[in-house]
């Protein structure tokens, strides 16, 4: 009964909706492991009406329904840290916001990476301070990738 | 020992089945005819007794772990997936279901399939409490893989995740609910997020509507990196994220990660309009405690859709929500930060995104040092948005993020202040149906009308808890009876009528839309209303003044349909335009007027002018005063509606 309704009302609605702009759908698109890796599925910015339906279902696109991480296959690993998946996977998906509040000096992500490298809570300004003068020497161009930043990284705070 | 057995298995044809499919062969493939499987096929016997004893299979919990509803005079489930089920008739039948999965227990170890016991870890740890299952007398189960993905998890706490609606697409206020699961780790980034989602391979098109609306998609539940939720909906789709962080305890949700990990692989229908991702999830809230009711509210309420603040509301009802917390999304930032930044400024920060200046520029200009952090502050966000946008590609991105990242690396500590929170958190708005009674006056005669609107949001309904400028209603229907003619009538039936004002401004250049379709009410060009088809859509600019409010400028096209229109249709363009002011928290105004050529088949001509007002009651009721008048093919009409809006 409850289908049937709102079916009445949706076939409608779907029939009006016979349009030729139909957002198409994007699978993980832009993959990397450098900056502008971000994960575009599900983006509901391309402004269709279909956006109705893109927001209610939050299609998760691909089979991967029960991954507790999200993988670092495609990228070639940094030497430091070594076995330390949860951290590369954690920069590759957050390389963007890492650099931005690296440079900037502090923020969330750059928390979230100071926990994975076991930071203590009482070393981190200086820790941040550190990463903030050496910016340039960690992004070292716009082509850096998971391996640089990691061991970049680990060289100027050994400094 | 299976003449013992045996009379108490035959005392119902369900037995018989349940003995000859489920029981036999688990005995059957017990090891040898030795003393330990004679004992495990007595203790299974003894087991499956005791819970028909303590009638398990009508209990709540039970109910919960399958996913039981009422269906007819008896049950079942709302999961499909065969694999969810141990007896063949368990999606309907909770008796079999439970002494199958008893029987499950007992089951040889096979290399490829996850043992019983442990791909239904919660059915397991409840049965064991439930009959005391002594484990000695069970074949010993490692349950590998659940331990892998609890130590990884280390489930501590629950979090109730909540991304509102993005400016520019009223239809995501239908949006998303997820939790999160918090571990030892203190940065929520690291946590896992855990939400119910479609499969679908397309994500749009006629199809996908369809499959969508009649449950042709398979749900799965997935659990992700928070981090990636946070990514999706704050850098990608713009939403500001709310988060309500749970009362439960350490025991309860390692309850609910146990009946997650029972989901795995295994898929529901999935129907848009209640079936869909903020429903299932209360089932594994319900897993946690399983006191709460959430589902029924839903079961045995009268609206035909599941929208996700309402499940808010519901969770939030329960009492165990315990803190509110806000994420404002990229674009919120971005607003947040031109805000706190001079105009000089922000345009410094636009020549940058522009690159008619460079961020080493920036740095040499004759600048303060704090002005100089605000502007690269302000680029650096821009130059990401207009990345998620895709508005900019990757390569330019990568350099131009860069080099405003370099150049802001040498400014020191960012100051800005956060973003602050939004006084009304979403589920405190105004419930998402409407029911209104008015009385007005039409060119020449009173009227009485009743409006009933089952969801969600007008432009005109309080803000509160709502995106601004965004309109979505469904189903909105309208009745009058006019006094004259002693007649009553169906005023209008909207089946969608979108609306998006989306403000343009330095940095955000979007494009306001529209778009409705129904039945109306319509004067035709004898002078007299007659009921047409309609399809409106629009499209145009809005921009925002502190005198006006939001002000816009479309241009329409519209259809309408009818036996009364000379071709039976009729087709016109022209400009609308119009502003929608919030005078203060409790009035908003808006004007509107409209001016359509129809030229393709009855040739026509409408001119319309509206002003609407709204004032607020309380959360959920409100005052409308309306005034409009049109001139149609000569023939003019006022309209005067005053009516009382209760939201339910």
């Amino acid at each position: 009964m409850r289908k049937a309704f709102a079916g009445a009302v949706m076939a409608v609605l779907v029939v009006v909706m016979v349009s030729p702009v139909f957002a198409a759908g994007s699978a993980h698109q832009n993959t990397g492991c450098g900056l502008g890796t971000m994960l575009w599925k599900g983006n509901a910015d391309n402004s269709s009406l279909f956006q109705a339906f893109q927001a209610t279902t939050n299609g998760s696109f691909g089979s991967q329904t029960f991954g507790l991480t999200t993988g670092t296959s495609e990228c070639s690993q940094p030497s430091a840290f070594v076995k330390n998946d949860r951290l590369n996977e954690f920069v590759v998906a957050n390389m963007d916001n890492l650099a931005k509040d690296i440079a900037m000096g502090g923020g969330e992500t750059l928390a979230a990476f100071s926990e994975l490298l076991q930071i203590p809570t009482e070393k981190r300004s200086e820790f941040y301070q550190k990463l903030q003068a050496n910016f340039a020497k960690i992004f070292t161009s716009e082509n850096v990738v998971l391996a640089n930043v990691v061991d970049n990284v680990a060289a100027v705070s050994a400094n | 020992m299976y003449f013992v057995f045996i009379p108490a298995v035959y005392r119902t044809l369900r037995s018989v089945y349940l003995f000859f499919v489920v029981l036999l062969p688990v005995l059957c493939c017990l090891p040898g005819a030795d003393a330990f499987a004679d004992d495990r096929s007595d203790y299974l016997a003894a087991l499956v007794q005791s819970a028909r004893e303590k009638r398990l299979d009508g209990e709540r919990t039970w109910k919960i772990l399958l996913h039981y509803e009422k269906a007819g005079s008896g049950v079942e489930s709302l999961v499909d997936d065969t694999k969810f089920f141990l007896a063949p008739d368990g999606k309907k039948n909770p008796r079999t279901e439970l002494e199958a999965t008893i029987a499950g227990f007992f089951q040889q170890e096979t290399g490829d399939v996850e043992h019983p016991q442990c791909r239904f870890i919660a059915r397991y740890a409840w049965l064991k409490e439930q009959l005391s299952i002594d484990e000695a007398r069970l074949l010993r189960v490692e349950c590998a893989k659940w331990k892998e993905a609890l130590a990884s998890m280390k489930p501590k706490s629950a979090v109730l995740v909540f991304p509102a609606a993005h400016g520019n697409g009223p239809s995501s206020m239908f949006g998303h609910t997820l939790l999160r699961i918090d571990s030892d780790k203190r940065n929520e980034l690291l946590s896992h997020a855990v939400s119910y989602a479609a499969y679908t391979e397309q994500s749009g098109g006629l199809a996908y509507a369809f499959r969508g609306i009649f449950g042709y998609f398979k749900g799965y539940f997935s659990i992700l990196p928070y981090y990636e939720k946070v990514t999706e909906y704050n850098n990608i789709d713009h939403r500001d994220i709310w988060e309500y962080d749970l009362n439960f305890s350490e025991h309860e949700v390692l309850r609910m990660v146990m009946h997650m990990w029972e989901l795995k692989d295994i898929y529901s229908d999935y129907y848009f309009f209640d079936e869909n991702c903020s429903y299932d999830l209360l089932y594994l809230l319900e897993a946690a405690r399983p006191s709460l009711e959430l589902t029924d509210e839903f079961r045995n309420g009268l609206k035909s859709w599941v929208i996700p603040t309402d499940t808010v509301r519901v969770i939030k009802e329960s009492g165990i929500v315990t803190k509110i917390n806000y994420r404002p999304s990229q674009a919120t930032r971005i607003l947040f930060l031109a805000s706190q930044t001079e105009s000089a400024y922000q345009d410094v920060a636009a020549d940058v995104v522009k690159q008619k200046t460079s961020p080493q520029a920036v740095l040499k200009a004759n600048i303060a040092p704090e002005k100089k952090k605000q502007i690269l502050d302000l680029a650096a966000e821009l130059i990401q948005y207009r990345f998620s946008r895709k508005e900019l590609g990757k390569e330019d991105y990568q350099k131009q993020f860069l080099a405003a990242l370099n150049a802001r690396s040498t400014l020191g500590v960012s100051t800005a202040d956060a973003v602050p929170v939004p006084t009304t958190p979403p589920e405190q708005g105004h419930l998402p149906g409407k029911f209104s009674v008015g009385a007005g006056y039409r060119t020449d005669s009173y009227f009485m009308e009743i409006i009933w609107r089952p969801a969600y949001h007008d432009l005109m309904d309080p803000d509160d808890g709502y995106v601004e400028g965004a309109q979505i209603n469904f189903f909105d229907l309208r009745g009058r009876y006019y006094f004259k003619e002693e007649q009553a009538r169906l005023h209008s039936l909207r089946l969608i009528d979108i609306f998006s004002l989306a403000t343009r401004d330095k940095f955000f250049r979007p494009v306001s839309w529209k778009v409705n379709t129904g039945l109306e009410q319509e004067v035709l060009s004898d002078g007299e209303e007659h009921l047409i088809g309609r399809l409106n859509v629009g499209g145009g600019v809005a921009y925002s003044s502190r005198f006006l409010g939001a002000s816009y400028l479309m241009l329409d096209a519209d259809l309408i349909a009818g036996g009364a229109l000379a071709d039976n249709f009729s087709f016109g363009v022209g400009p609308s335009a119009g502003i929608l002011k919030n005078v203060n928290d409790f009035w908003k105004i808006s004007l509107s007027a409209r001016s359509l050529f129809y030229s393709l088949g009855e040739n026509r001509r409408s001119i319309k002018a509206t002003l609407g007002q709204n004032f607020k009651i309380t959360t959920n009721n409100s005052i409308t005063l309306s005034l409009s008048r049109e001139k149609t093919s000569g023939h003019y009409q006022s309209d005067v509606l005053l009516g009382w809006n209760f939201y339910y």
